[in-house]
């Protein structure tokens, strides 16, 4: 639990407030790459951390990530030409550079006001099918988290973005909560052909019903569906619902595992390991070197990002958007259909025992189902952590030492100085019961250290 | 501000130490700021007598704990 004013100062991501200073201090995700395809092509507006921006891709190919209203007359940006190495202004004219330099303002002839001022501009890079921006104090960029997948061309990547109307750490929580899966995943792992088929009286009557969701790939890294996959063969070994959860803090964040037992062997343990690299980047058991990113857009929504190496062209934009929507009738009607919205709750497959949760579409459907019935901004006052939501309780307790060491002047934790982010890492796997669950994940450092006391 | 968050981090940390080496844990005993940090956001668990709990463990406030170092027993 937090209380109300813990769970503000958690929650909150605007300028100036505890969190969002926080935030600001890493690069983020911003937009997809894909969406600025070619020199001068449209701009797009991206809400971030509760402020809007343009972005862009200049005559020369290089990005720019602009605040949004013209410096002259505050016209958006995003109804501006993209021409001749800048951005031009509908309104009056005034033409922009990607680094914020004003370029031009016919309105006003004397260039003293031109060489004086610059108009805001953010450090900004694309990677990993992603535009990255870096909204903090000039300076203060920390290295760029260069994960594995950060390095892989356009068509090894499948990216899909999943918008949400809720507060991004209800979303962010759920992504690297691993005692849920079992659950609410239910219909997945019964249509992967793994796991249990049970949970309390519930017990699947013959097949699942949904047999066309996507379901993660076998044993080859993962895809857009989210959740498990390499279990070398094995399925999900394992009915035990109460994983032992350990937990390690790491130079990127902290990494854990859920531990079970597996089913009819008592030699061995089913070990899921996520890692979770500050504060975005989620890298869950099973999904191989894919990554889900939850960004908040404002207070109210976020982006669920998630990004999939796959074979070499395999991937791409036309991939992107064909794999990236799990059922047309559940995304939204944006660009790309990124907005989620929830499919009615089929009640009569849950009753006739052909699906648990009831939702069709996959485990992202289902996560959103419930993220999203938390409530815009969910009070976390009265909710009740038992010790296996341990992963979650270490999150919050990293970003509230974040804030506290950004408030005195200090950076957030989790920034990696002189780590190589390639190494960061998920796995699932089947081991020996004696077998310590870090030898899956060498690289990931584990410190073994307690976070920072307070 | 208090922080919540440092408090049940390290609280969960010890009580999954404890399972660990086969130790039963049975209570939380809390700082009294903690504890009455807990009653005031749970203000209807109060008025239904409901025990105040962390972790699924009866919370005791204790003077002799220190706000951040909660003791699982």
């Amino acid at each position: 639990m937090l209380t109300k004013e813990e769970n503000e100062a958690l929650c909150r991501v605007g300028p100036g407030t505890p969190m969002g200073s926080v935030l600001r201090r890493y690069w983020t995700p911003a937009f997809q790459a894909a969406d600025l395809p070619a020199p001068d092509c449209p701009p797009v507006a991206v809400t971030l951390l509760g402020e809007s921006f343009v972005a862009f891709r200049d005559s020369a190919g290089r990005l720019g990530f602009l605040d949004e209203l013209c410096s002259h007359r505050g016209a958006s940006l995003v109804l501006g030409r993209v021409e001749d190495c800048g951005i031009r202004c509908l309104y009056h004219g005034w033409k922009y550079a990607a680094d914020g330099t004003i370029l031009e303002t016919p309105n006003l002839a004397s260039s003293s006001f031109r060489d004086r001022f610059r108009h805001g501009a953010y450090p900004v890079r694309e990677a990993g099918g992603l535009g990255w921006v870096y909204l903090g104090p000039p300076g203060t960029e920390p290295p760029f988290p260069a994960f594995s997948w950060t390095a892989a061309d356009a068509d090894e990547l499948l990216v899909s973005e999943m918008i949400m109307d809720c507060n991004w750490m209800q979303v962010q929580e759920g992504s690297i909560d691993s005692s849920h899966v079992a659950v609410l995943h239910l219909d997945t792992l019964a249509t992967m052909g793994a796991g249990p088929r049970s949970v309390g009286s519930f017990e699947f009557a013959g097949e699942p019903w949904d047999l066309e969701m996507p379901v993660p790939r076998r044993g080859n890294g993962g895809g857009p569906g989210g959740g498990s996959s390499d279990r070398g063969g094995g399925g999900w070994p394992s009915d035990d619902n109460a994983p032992r959860i350990e937990v390690e803090n790491t130079p990127f964040g902290f990494h854990y595992a859920a531990i079970r037992d597996v089913t009819g062997d008592p030699g061995q343990k089913f070990v899921r390991v996520t890692a979770f690299a500050m504060p975005y980047t989620a890298f869950i058991g099973g999904a191989g070197t894919g990554a889900v990113l939850v960004v908040p857009r404002d207070d109210y929504t976020c982006s669920s990002i998630g990004v999939f190496r796959v074979p070499k062209g395999a991937g791409g934009i036309a991939a992107s958007r064909r794999a990236g929507g799990v059922d047309p009738a559940v995304w939204g009607p944006e660009p790309g259909s990124r907005r989620i919205r929830l499919p009615r709750q089929d009640r009569e497959a849950m009753a006739s025992g052909q699906s648990f949760a009831g939702f069709r579409g996959g485990n992202r459907v289902q996560d959103a189902a419930v993220q999203l019935s938390e409530g815009r901004m969910y009070d976390r006052a009265t909710e009740h952590l038992v010790p296996a939501d341990l992963a979650i309780i270490r999150m919050r307790r990293l970003f509230a030492d974040s804030v506290r060491l950004v408030a005195a002047g200090g950076a957030p934790l989790g920034l990696g100085a002189g780590y190589d982010f390639a190494g960061v890492a998920a796995a699932s796997a089947v081991i020996a019961a004696d077998q310590r669950w870090q030898d899956l994940v060498p690289a990931n450092e584990g410190t073994g250290k307690p976070a920072r006391r307070a | 501000m208090l922080w919540l968050s440092v408090v049940i981090d390290n609280a969960c940390t010890q009580i999954w130490d404890a399972w660990g080496s086969g130790a039963p844990v049975t209570s939380l005993r809390v700082s009294p700021a903690v504890y009455d940090a807990v009653a005031a956001a749970r203000p209807g668990e109060v008025a239904r007598h409901c025990p105040l709990t962390l972790l699924g463990l009866p919370l005791v406030p204790d003077p002799d704990v220190a706000t951040y170092e909660p003791l699982a027993v």
